[in-house]
């Protein structure tokens, strides 16, 4: 069985500046080394100010994901030295030493399967490394401090996932989430990075560094998962070890690297007091939350009997799930539900094409309730969404446009119904001997009428003219 | 006892390059020597002394940029990037 | 003109016009280069500029402008303690040119009372040491007799209050850096309480214990310098309101009725027998004055040393991992080097001192390592504090010798360092506890070499801790120093 962990990086982007200092919080497309102060750039005699709105910020994450959250936080230093670490060490927390991270111990439920967070933890982004230089001896290493101390949390999951696909799931549940809860803006570059680890049986763990894009951490885990069944396969022991994701070849590498054994010396950082957080300014914080994606679905199951699963697919986007409480009303939640499951869904899945979508809350609506009062069919309520999608152009113009309107008037039926009567003596025949068979006839009449014609009263005047 | 390779080891934790290992064995030795007298303390609680402040009491986040270029004051190539060796 | 009087006495007679802020200043310079070849307390003297600050000073008197209650009076900071403009080397080749873009909170409090920045003290490499003798540019030496050391590590300070080269000095505690010279050159020496004065711009050695500390020939004058530089600062988290306390008000307050605990660890064996003897009549002159004094144990002092020199060289060994020579430092081009490689070499420019305490700080840190030492020390740390708190309920006041033994020779124990972390016994129990601690000039001994008196209060009880100082400063008439 394999089993994957994940650590994802958040940044908090939504924060007007730094975790410890007042520089930006934003440091895209700036200058080199514009946005750095004493605090950041590790001058001597600088101390970290802790930014009140990050500790909120990291709260909610952890609320939002089930945590519990403990009355008292603390900071540490993680100790080791790298050129983008302007202080050679890493404020961040640790919970060796009594619970004292942001949040441990919660829980995500995605699709039914249940995801557990050991822990989230508040720290520092370092700085960026830029290589110049072609060949290995002319190479040197550029350091900008721009993004250092950007706020940033650590989510740790356990190892729960079992195969690449729940992975990309849950990192598309997350990045609603932290998107719905105001934290941060997860497509921005850079602003959520992906660490995996993998083991396959009871073999070693290997860690999955260096994933660079989101979407690339399902192809990652794909080739690492690959690569450890081929050794089992041949009998070769997985290493414990950490692979870098190679984005040109699309091959994960052995960092090889001696540095495994990395000993951090974890220190209480003693420049921040430990920081009280109190029941009072939890519930502050709730007040402040938008609903969850679990309130969510069982609002959806209570209110509205949506089935478990329309209500999980639902809620658990972002996108379609504001879509939804925007178009519904009390009596056409339902269809809208499923207008928005069943077709939309389909026509849009991924984050860019959802951002193509011409469609309002109006249009779903309206179409909603088009289809409630029988003036149009399910079907070609599928084909005036399709060019809704495209076009913008409302339901109405969509219809006349495109010629969707509902056939329910009797007579035009029975017409219809004539026709076909000629050209199918056959099936007539049949249907008179066996009720069952009506079916077809059903299908023709639809057909004929592109799939306008209701079929409730395609069914009765079919029924009355058999006499069956 | 304190090793040669431990004194090595710690030297390259901290990055500092020792000229003479030799030398900081003996007294690095003798002091943890004196630092073993904490085992015989007997305690009566786990309790850690830490200030404590109340998260109201934090700043606020509010941007201010440093009124000063910083990296004018700080060792820069002519794009403004700090140069480091490389890092194979 | 006296170079002599205390730092208020100066601040009355400058307000006045009685002194010219001008000459006292440009006679402070002549006095620096008459004496520091001899005692080398100085690492920067700012000789530019400061004759034009006090002539603007002076200025602002004579027109009674409004001016800020320094009057001009020119102080030495210790050079750990960054100053625009100014380099901060914390005496160590790794920041030989640093010059900080900012100034320390305490500087820009001083600035803006119109004190007078005349130089940079000097001190053992970032603050490490008791002597002065770990500093990259050379030991400073005791005023009182240049054989022997100034003790440390703000001895920079010390002794250029002592010599007459400043009116007042800002040094740093970490485990007694203040009260060491402070004691050893008959000079007066607070260590506040933890959080009562900003470390925005001390350079950080131990982070949870060290506070910039007042050094001055007076209580007085301490009193004066802690209401300018005290309070919260919005710079450093650990700093806490202390609801603007005069401190120099009541000040002569007496201690008729207060009682005062005798440390007996602090008191026992093992001290100099003139010491011992200078801290008996100390507590005779207090009883003398109406104070109770009682025998106080806390045998958690026992394990202070080992305790305070796990977390120093602990914190210390994160601290100085910034010192990498990428974004400052001496110059050394980074072509040619590998990353590791690099820092290492750079870093090899530590004193043996640092390094020392560095490589103890990763030992006692390391992953196998950390409940064995570090967790222990700072439980250590813990049962101080209680046994303080049951001490406080009791007495008003802790006393002790500041130094257990008279100022020795320069050289005399720099090549044994456990020897030389054994002298901080009385003072550590401030800084791993957080209580404040003063140092008062108390005795000269038969050779001539000064004794101070440490006092103790509870945390933020500086006022009453001054009130005691002072009365105990009253009780002796000191020499002055043969300079």
């Amino acid at each position: 069985m394999t089993k994957i962990g994940l650590e994802i990086h958040c940044q908090l982007t939504k924060l007007a500046s730094k975790l410890f200092c007042s520089c930006k919080a934003e440091y895209r497309n700036l200058e080199p080394n514009s946005n750095i102060c004493p605090v950041c750039a590790g001058l001597p005699g600088s101390l970290p100010m802790l930014n009140k709105k990050a500790v909120e910020k990291a709260t909610m994450i952890s609320l939002a994901l089930g945590c519990n959250i403990p009355e008292k936080i603390g900071f540490f230093r993680k100790n080791y030295f790298y050129p983008d670490l302007p202080k050679n060490f890493q404020i961040t927390q640790y919970n060796a030493y009594g619970p004292t991270s942001i949040g441990s111990d919660g829980k995500i439920e995605i699709e039914g399967k249940e995801i557990r967070i050991r822990r989230i933890q508040l720290e520092e982004d370092p700085g960026r490394l830029v290589y110049e230089g072609t060949s290995e001896k002319t190479m040197v290493t550029l350091v900008d401090y721009n993004r250092a101390g950007t706020p940033l949390v650590e989510i740790v999951t356990e190892p729960d996932f079992e195969n690449p696909k729940q992975v990309r799931v849950f990192l598309n549940v997350l990045a609603d989430l932290v998107e719905n809860i105001g934290v941060s803006d997860p497509y921005l570059e850079g602003a959520m990075r992906v660490d995996g680890n993998i083991s396959e049986g009871d073999g070693n763990r290997v860690e999955i560094k260096n994933v660079g894009s989101f979407r690339d951490v399902e192809k990652a885990l794909h080739f690492e998962i690959t690569r450890q069944q081929s050794l089992v396969e041949r009998g070769i022991t997985v290493l414990a070890e950490t692979r870098h994701w190679d984005d040109a070849r699309r091959i994960t590498v052995s960092s090889r690297s001696k540095e495994e054994e990395q000993d951090y010396r974890y220190l209480p950082e003693a420049d921040i007091p430990i920081v009280l957080i109190g029941n009072k300014s939890i519930e502050q914080i709730k007040t402040q939350m938008p609903e969850s994606i679990v309130a969510r679905r069982d609002r959806y199951i209570k209110k509205y009997g949506m089935p478990t699963q329309v209500a999980d697919v639902l809620s658990s986007d972002k996108f379609y799930s504001d879509l939804f409480d925007k178009s519904h009303n009390e009596k056409n939640a339902k269809e809208v539900s499923n207008i928005i499951t069943t077709d939309l869904m389909g026509f849009a899945d991924t984050r860019e094409k959802k951002l193509e979508l011409k469609i309002t809350p109006k249009h779903i609506s309206d179409l909603a309730d088009s289809i409630l009062e029988n003036k149009l069919t399910r079907n070609s309520g599928k084909l005036a969404l399709q060019e809704m999608v495209k076009t913008g152009k409302v339901l109405s113009d969509v219809i006349s446009s495109l010629d969707l309107g509902h056939v329910s008037d009797a007579g035009s039926i029975e017409k219809i119904i004539d026709e076909v009567f000629k050209e199918e003596e056959k099936a007539v025949a049949e249907a008179k001997q066996n009720p069952d068979t009506i079916n077809y006839l059903v299908g023709k009449v639809m057909r004929k009428t592109k799939g306008k014609a209701d079929p409730a009263t395609t069914l009765d005047i079919l029924r009355k003219k058999l006499s069956v | 006892m304190v090793e040669r390779k431990e004194i090595e080891h710690l030297g390259d934790l901290v990055k500092v390059e020792l000229k003479e290992p030799e030398k900081y064995i003996k007294q690095v030795e003798q002091i943890l020597n004196y630092f073993d007298s904490l085992d015989k303390v007997d305690f009566h609680s786990d309790d850690i002394l830490r200030m404590e402040v109340a998260s109201e009491n934090l700043r606020d986040d509010i941007h201010e940029p440093y009124g000063d270029s910083l990296i004018e004051h700080l060792k820069k190539d002519q794009n403004n990037f700090i140069r480091a060796p490389k890092m194979v | 003109m006296n170079l002599g009087i205390s730092a208020t006495e100066f601040a009355s007679q400058a307000k006045e016009g009685a002194i010219s802020v001008e000459e006292f200043v440009a006679k402070t310079l002549d006095r620096i280069k008459k004496v520091d070849e001899k005692i080398h307390a100085f690492i920067t003297v700012d000789s530019q500029n400061v004759l034009d600050q006090a002539k603007a000073i002076d200025k602002k008197i004579k027109s009674k402008e409004k001016t800020g209650i320094c009057f001009g009076m020119p102080l030495s900071i210790k050079d750990n303690i960054c100053t625009v403009g100014l380099k901060t080397t914390c005496a160590s080749k790794m920041l030989e040119n640093f010059v900080a873009p900012y100034d320390a909170t305490v500087v820009s409090r001083l600035k803006s009372e119109d004190a007078i920045i005349i130089g940079k003290v000097n001190l053992d490499e970032f603050a490490m040491g008791s002597t002065t003798e770990f500093s990259y540019f050379g030991p400073t030496k005791n005023p009182w007799n240049t054989e022997y050391v100034p003790g440390g590590s703000s001895g920079g300070s010390g002794a250029s209050v002592a010599a007459l080269e400043c009116l007042a000095s800002l040094g740093s505690d970490t485990g007694g850096s203040v009260r060491s010279p402070a004691s050893f050159c008959s000079v007066v020496g607070l260590k506040p309480t933890y959080g009562l004065i900003s470390r925005y711009g001390l350079v950080s050695y131990a982070n949870s214990i060290e506070q910039v500390g007042p050094v001055a020939k007076t209580v007085e004058d301490v009193a004066f310098l802690l209401n300018i530089i005290s309070g919260h600062d919005p710079h450093d988290n650990t700093t806490v309101n202390n609801g603007r306390v005069d401190y120099v008000k009541d000040l002569k307050a007496g201690i008729s009725g207060k009682k005062i605990g005798i440390i007996s660890q602090m008191v026992g064996d093992g001290i100099d027998k003139e010491v011992a003897s200078a801290t008996t009549r100390a507590i005779l002159k207090l009883q003398d004055l109406g104070a109770e004094c009682i025998p106080i144990s806390l045998d958690a002092v026992d394990h202070s040393v080992a305790a305070y020199y796990t977390i120093a060289s602990a914190e210390a060994s994160s601290n100085l991992s910034r010192y990498d020579n990428l974004r400052y430092g001496f110059d050394f081009s980074t072509e040619g080097y590998e990353f590791k490689a690099f820092v290492s070499k750079a870093r090899s420019n530590f004193g043996p001192e640092v390094t020392r305490r560095m490589l103890l700080g990763a030992f006692v840190l390391s992953a196998g390592y950390y409940g064995k030492y570090y967790l222990k020390a700072q439980k250590v740390r813990t049962m101080i504090k209680a046994q303080l708190d049951e001490a406080f309920r009791k007495v008003d006041y802790l006393i002790s010798p500041t130094m257990p033994i008279l100022p020795f020779k320069v050289g005399e124990k720099i090549d044994d360092p456990l020897k030389l972390y054994l002298t901080d016994i009385n003072t550590v129990t401030a800084n791993l506890s957080g209580i404040p601690a003063i140092s008062v000039p108390f005795s000269m001994s038969s050779s001539g070499l000064p004794i101070g008196i440490q006092l103790f209060a509870n945390s933020f009880q500086e006022k009453e801790l001054l009130q005691a100082a002072h009365a105990l400063q009253e009780t002796s008439k000191l020499p002055e120093v043969p300079l």
